[in-house]
């Protein structure tokens, strides 16, 4: 047996790749720490309602997450005062969300080029 | 890439992991709650289970197979538990099996694995003489100074030198000293029980004052435990020497020495007058050599450079060191030295123990498989609700290794038992302990593993694929048990046969009215002449004994252990072992070994060579020995003059020995042996013999020995054997009938409707019995032949344990085949008389 079981699929339900939503959250965390909800609610915003970020990806994504160290979790109080988990960007996730950035750039880049040229 | 800090992070989510799950239930509530304050009433539906929502998060961190390891652990302890019969019968069958297997690994641990408690024990090596054809355990103490002397490798060298028949004050029963170089103690961290040990500048030099150290045991018995012994003079061979102290209660000494007396080596000559030992003489001698390696140097380097000092030695003696001789070093630091023939009988050992435990998981394996067929509601249910097959079998797996695990500890105890009542019977050395060290730990863990896939796997994968019902894995298992069953049955029988052949069988020589006299005169310091003169004298004088019938010398005492000497030839391609004896022309009529063909020696006769008709039948089939020449084992120029009849007096066990007789001449006279044949019970000559020697020379104190009883407690042991490998027989085979009574027991239930109908459609009850019990006769006769040939190939290892008795013997064979039909027909017909006794409307209304 294994020691260590990885999540059977990296494609969650919500038909986005998993590595873009980590990117998705590590972008919003770095305006400020926020909760599980507030960072769902944050993209479905800034994406117009476009992108819809179930419970089910958003929640393996931030495990994985705070197993990769990209942020750190700490209690607070929400905005109904109920304690809740906040996460925080550390400086790993700070250099994983350019190092992200950078590669997405470049690929959209690449895209763009071909859809120009061909 | 999994970084370090990665593995920390979840490391530390294992620890914390409790609180972690709850953080996260609350964190997504509270996610659950906001969404439908926002007005997605939907949410508390579309969320899904959030248990599982929750297990899905939680997988980031790997460690969810714990939680499913524990969830199918507990559901196999409920399962078990709800069938506690089931359980009980698998787990004891287990822990035989298994028991019997840990027991044997335990003793080969204490035995071979195990360092002895002393100092720094992985370096100490045994040196031995050894060349491609010749062997011997001892050296002379002047090669040995010259190895130790010369030796870089080897930061010290320890000699001992065992010596019985010594005399303690006056007391009858004579003692076995140790006669040892002064760091021999200093070497092993010996502490002393009481006072001091042997030192080598205070006690080790030819003028220092001579003393004794006691053993525990001598001190013990002879002295009371009085502390006050210390410091006291008492007289050893008449030689008066002080206590200087006692050594420890659980004493480690190399070897497995275990003497009543210790005495430093240079004094040797003091409490042994005119003792020849130290003196230089060529390359054979006495002592036992032992070294311990200089740091950092391994075994092979020190045969190296020993090597070396070999070549040199044979500048200095070239008649003694043999045709490529070398020194071999094995390690020494620990209860047994391993040579080729204890490995052999040790693999022989455990394969039979092997093959219970093989039996028993092929006996677990069929009970397994029949119960996968009373669950099949069960695991049919299980299915439906949507487990996969990787599932059902994990978890029967887990069930299996539980059952396992539970074996496997009742079998260390039972194992742990077994020891404790063995070691207190067999004399074991006081430092050993029965308790198991992390060797048998781990080999317990990895058999019950073995022992968890042996039995476990099959019926796993055949249950998760709901194919229990097919047969031939079953019929597999059972003729498995019924071939090792077989296997140890024929080998107990084989050694049953041995050890009453050894018992009732006439060895070929006369035992009864002999006895040994040892007046040890080499280490005395005799001379060939005076030997000669002395031998004459106690000849006459025991001759003048009424009841003395005859009087003989030789080299060998028949059925001793102390200086035996056997030669491995290769005569016409086979490997034959033969038993050089000295002897004088009485020797054959005492023993009363009969004269086939020839003469007999005229005494002191040169170039004359008897050798037994095994001997002759090897070497010249079918021709005439006498007058030829090259008697394998003889001398040059040797003629054989007589034939003997076969007599395994120096090995009992092994019946392919074969011997060879030389006259014994003046210089052999010092190291002979006199055996006194008497017409009646020969029992009280002891102090007579005795007070015979000490007229004609004080100083002796022989040992006197009756041949029947070296006899007696050879053949007990032969029958020890006998006894523990026919338990382990018997145990195969009860465990093979348990699996055949379950088997029979399940197919009739199982079959009930079937029978039934055809007793209805008018079938007899004997054609139905022989249907149900046709499905098993296949395996069993298939495995009986297994179990035979197997036994045919693999019993020619025991052939030098015997006693005679040819590997083939028929009577074992077909003494354990028709045991096993027996049990078979006994359990078979025990559960199938059930289907005769059937009700046919009652079983047909159930249905």
């Amino acid at each position: 047996m294994p020691m260590f079981r990885m999540p059977k699929s990296d494609t969650p339900k919500s038909g986005m790749p998993s590595g873009a939503l980590a990117m998705l959250i590590l972008r919003v965390l770095h305006s400020g720490p926020l909760h599980g909800y507030a960072i769902a609610q944050r993209i479905h915003v800034l994406s117009s309602e476009v992108l819809e970020v179930e419970e089910g990806s958003l929640y393996p994504a931030l495990q994985k997450i705070l197993l990769k160290g990209w942020a750190s979790a700490e209690w607070g109080i929400s905005e109904t005062n109920r304690k809740v988990r906040f996460y925080r960007l550390t400086p790993a996730g700070q250099k994983q969300l350019e190092t992200e950035l950078e590669d997405y750039a470049r690929v959209t880049e690449a895209i763009q080029s071909v859809l120009r040229t061909a | 890439m999994e970084t370090i800090l990665e593995m920390l992070r979840r490391i530390g989510y294992l620890l914390t992991r409790n609180r972690r799950r709850r953080e996260l239930e609350s964190e997504m509530e509270f996610h659950r709650e906001m969404s439908v304050r926002a007005g997605k009433p939907e949410a508390r539906r579309s969320f899904g289970n959030p248990d599982r929502l929750q297990e899905q998060a939680r997988e980031a961190w790997g460690w969810t197979w714990i939680d499913r390891l524990v969830q199918d652990l507990s559901y196999a302890a409920r399962t078990l538990r709800r069938s506690p019969g089931f359980t009980l019968t698998a787990v004891m069958v287990l822990a035989i099996g298994i028991g019997v297997n840990i027991t044997a690994f335990s003793l080969f641990n204490m035995m071979v694995l195990q360092y002895l408690p002393i100092r720094d024990p992985q370096s100490i090596v045994r040196l031995q003489r050894r060349s491609p054809d010749a062997s011997t355990n001892s050296i002379s103490y002047s090669s040995m100074m010259f190895y130790r002397d010369h030796a870089r490798t080897l930061s010290a060298v320890m000699g001992t030198f065992g010596l019985g028949g010594q005399r303690l004050e006056e007391d009858m029963e004579s003692k076995l000293a140790y006669y040892v170089t002064g760091n021999y103690f200093q070497e092993l961290g010996t502490r002393p029980e009481v006072g001091r040990l042997i030192d080598a500048a205070r006690d080790d030099t030819p003028a220092a004052s001579p003393v004794v150290v006691l053993s525990y045991g001598l001190w013990q018995r002879r002295y009371g435990s009085d502390t006050g012994v210390v410091g006291k003079v008492i007289h050893i061979n008449g030689k008066p020497a002080t206590v200087i102290g006692v050594t420890p209660y659980a004493l480690a000494a190399l070897g497995s020495a275990h003497p009543d007396l210790w005495m430093p080596l240079q004094k040797l000559p003091y409490f042994l007058d005119g003792n020849t030992t130290l003196a230089p003489t060529g390359s054979s001698g006495d002592m036992e050599m032992w070294g311990r390696l200089a740091p950092g140097v391994t075994a092979k380097a020190a045969e190296q450079e020993l090597l070396g000092l070999t070549n040199e030695l044979r500048k200095q003696y070239p008649k003694d060191i043999w045709d490529k001789e070398y020194i071999r070093a094995d390690p020494g630091g620990h209860d047994q030295i391993l040579e080729k023939d204890t490995v052999m009988i040790m693999s022989a050992v455990g394969s039979l123990v092997f093959l219970i435990l093989v039996v028993a998981c092929a006996n677990l394996g069929g009970l397994l498989l029949a119960r996968g067929v009373s669950r099949e509601h069960e695991i049919g249910i299980r299915v439906a609700i949507g487990a996969g097959r990787g599932r059902i079998f994990r978890q029967l797996f887990t069930e299996s290794l539980l059952l396992s695990a539970l074996g496997s500890a009742t079998g260390l105890f039972l194992g742990y038992a077994t020891l404790r009542i063995f070691m207190a019977r067999a004399n074991a050395p006081l430092w050993m302990t029965a308790t198991p060290d992390w060797r048998v730990i781990l080999f317990t863990v990895a058999v019950g593993l073995v022992a968890a896939v042996f039995f476990g796997l099959a019926p796993a994968m055949q249950i998760a694929r709901q194919r229990q019902r097919r047969t031939i894995i079953r019929q597999i298992l059972l003729g498995a048990q019924i071939a090792a069953s077989c296997l140890l049955l024929i080998v107990a029988g084989l050694l049953v046969r041995a050890a009453e052949h050894a018992l009732y069988a006439n060895p070929g020589f006369g035992f009864e009215q002999v006895v040994a006299v040892d007046p040890d005169l080499g280490t005395h310091g005799y001379k060939p002449a005076d030997a000669r003169n002395f031998l004459e004298q106690f000849r006459q004088r025991v001759q003048q004994i009424p009841g003395v019938t005859s009087v003989a010398l030789t080299s060998m005492q028949p059925l001793g252990h102390n200086k035996v000497s056997k030669i491995s030839n290769t005569i016409n391609g086979h490997l034959v072992s033969i038993f050089p004896f000295t002897v004088d022309p009485s020797f054959f009529q005492t023993m009363q070994v009969p004269l086939m063909r020839g003469r007999n020696f005229l005494p002191g006769e040169q170039h004359a060579v008897i050798i037994s008709d095994s001997l002759a039948q090897k070497q010249w089939p079918g021709e005439d020995p006498l007058g030829k020449q090259d008697a394998s084992g003889s001398g040059p120029g040797d003629v054989v003059i007589g034939v003997v009849a076969n007599a395994r007096m120096m090995d009992m066990r092994d019946g392919d020995t074969v011997e060879l007789y030389h006259a014994a001449r003046e210089e052999d006279m010092a190291d002979l042996t006199v055996l006194v044949g008497t017409s009646g019970v020969p029992d009280g000559l002891t102090p007579a013999l005795r007070s015979i020697a000490q007229n004609l020379d004080p100083k002796l104190f022989p040992e006197v020995r009756l041949l029947k009883g070296e006899f007696h407690r050879e053949t007990q042991s032969a029958g020890n054997i006998a006894m523990i490998i026919s338990l382990l027989g018997f145990v195969a085979a009860l465990l093979a009938g348990l699996g055949i009574v379950g088997l029979v027991a399940y197919s009739v239930s199982q079959r009930t409707r079937e029978i039934a109908i055809r007793l209805a459609l008018g079938a007899s009850r004997m054609q139905l019995l022989g249907a149900i019990l046709r499905q098993f006769s296949w395996p069993v006769v298939l495995g009986l032949i297994a179990g035979a040939a197997a036994t045919a190939v693999v019993s020619q290892v025991l052939r030098g344990m015997l006693y005679g008795v040819s590997n083939l013997d028929p009577l074992s064979y077909a003494a354990a085949i028709a045991l096993l039909i027996g049990i078979f027909a006994v359990a078979a017909l025990l559960p199938a008389r059930r289907a005769l006794k059937l009700d046919v409307a009652r079983a047909l209304h159930q249905e």
